[in-house]
């Protein structure tokens, strides 16, 4: 029996969680929402997570009903993400595993989110599709190594997604991809966008700047609604994603495909990859919004099946980086 | 500018026991000093109190350098209060 608390806090969201052999004790998170228009800064960021950090440590430790002296192991994001808000986090998970006297395990954020989705929806070895704010990955295992298939070669799809919010001075609450998908459902009329995937790569810069620059144009004329550009959005960079993890999947020769990231809990997303993965006799797994989006227990999953191979980090190595691929970190848990 | 005049800071942070004071330093010892802001910081412990020397040319990124240093104390010090053996 293993018990472990994972702290989480890469970017906007700062999340703790207790699992329990697989088991999710308790999963509280904060959202550092921003005004509409306006992303979030790496100095705001951190102070958010300062600042709520013990109270949802607090939370995490009575609705899990769980006394520190029976934590087994302190898990934190050791990166990729935003160096101040990573350091905040980490600064607490480093304090309270001294306290508590218990080891330490620095955890690869994009192996939090694949080792969640694998638990949550009992995927073996899916092809998965990883996007999110800050990241556009399709990955595959293979000896002991997530492997990156194909990525994004400029900024993630969650990136384009928000940023086209700001333009539309959509609200950040919950978050500005769930907004868009709401009113994207209103979408009637399609603009053709550029559709830019390079190989297992895929672009989102140059289509973003295209919509951003002639969005305003377009609704004030009213030749296009918010709404239907907000489809035309989500149709066209959808596709992309779904074109590359099914290239993935035909050259793996994988039955199943497992979308994870805070992108991951758009229905539409989940839509259009279940058609394809139909079409070839494959599986989509997908999670919602309380594990697909940043938190805590994904970080404390991943760190069980760290910790029970021995991948322990002493305090003096728990430090953040910004950035770390999902394909540096040794996978010695899987066959 | 253009001198090349040396400033220094340090701090000494009592704490109620050198054990608080050696988890202070363990904690915040960890994450190094960005490389290009030229700024020199040096943890140590000795009984209850935590050192922190602080070296820089520019007084601007010295200042920058201990406001950071203090927000992560801060922290450290409550997560202490809250989450150490007397709470």
């Amino acid at each position: 029996m293993v018990i472990a608390i994972g702290f989480e806090g890469s970017a906007n969201k700062l999340g703790i969680g207790i699992i329990k052999d697989g088991v999710v004790l308790s999963n509280p998170r904060h959202t550092y929402i921003t005004p509409p228009g306006e992303g979030f800064l790496p100095r705001d960021t951190a102070k958010h997570h300062r600042e709520v950090a013990l109270d949802i440590l607090q939370t995490a430790l009575k609705e899990a009903g769980v006394t520190p002296d029976q934590i087994d192991v302190v898990c934190y994001t050791k990166g990729p993400g935003m160096g101040a808000p990573l350091i905040s986090t980490a600064v607490v998970a480093r304090t309270v595993a001294q306290l508590w006297k218990k080891p330490i395990v620095g955890v690869n954020h994009c192996i939090g989110h694949i080792e969640m989705g694998r638990l949550i929806t009992g995927a073996v070895d899916p092809v998965v599709l990883y996007v999110s704010g800050g990241n556009t990955q399709v990955i595959s295992y293979s000896q002991k190594c997530y492997r990156i298939f194909g990525e994004t070669i400029d900024i993630a799809v969650g990136n384009c997604l928000d940023r086209f919010a700001r333009v539309l001075k959509l609200s950040n609450d919950p978050s500005p991809g769930y907004n868009i998908e709401q009113m994207a459902k209103g979408g009637t009329k399609f603009l053709e966008l550029p559709y830019a995937v390079k190989g297992m790569d895929v672009s989102f810069s140059g289509l973003l700047s295209y919509i951003e620059e002639r969005a305003p144009q377009l609704i004030k004329k009213g030749e296009y609604t918010p709404a239907d550009l907000c489809m035309s959005l989500q149709e066209t960079i959808f596709a992309m994603l779904v074109e590359t993890t099914e290239r993935a999947m035909a050259h793996c020769g994988s039955k199943e495909v497992l979308i994870v990231g805070g992108v991951g809990c758009n229905k539409r997303l989940q839509e259009m990859m279940k058609l394809m993965a139909g079409e070839r006799d494959a599986v989509l797994y997908a999670t919602d919004e309380r594990f697909c989006i940043d938190n805590g227990a994904m970080i404390a999953q991943a760190g069980i099946e760290m910790f029970k191979c021995g991948m322990t980090t002493p305090l003096e190595e728990a430090s953040c980086t910004q950035r770390y691929r999902t394909d540096e970190v040794e996978v010695k848990w899987r066959d | 500018m253009g001198c090349n005049d040396v400033n220094k800071v340090d701090l000494n942070v009592p704490f109620s026991s050198k054990r608080e004071a050696e988890i202070a330093y363990g904690t915040l010892s960890v994450d190094k000093e960005p490389k290009r802001g030229g700024v020199k910081r040096v943890v140590s412990v000795d009984d209850r109190f935590l050192k922190v020397h602080f070296e820089a040319e520019e007084v601007r990124s010295l200042r920058v350098s201990i406001n950071s240093f203090m927000d992560y104390l801060l922290l450290v010090i409550q997560t202490i209060e809250k989450f150490g053996p007397q709470s």
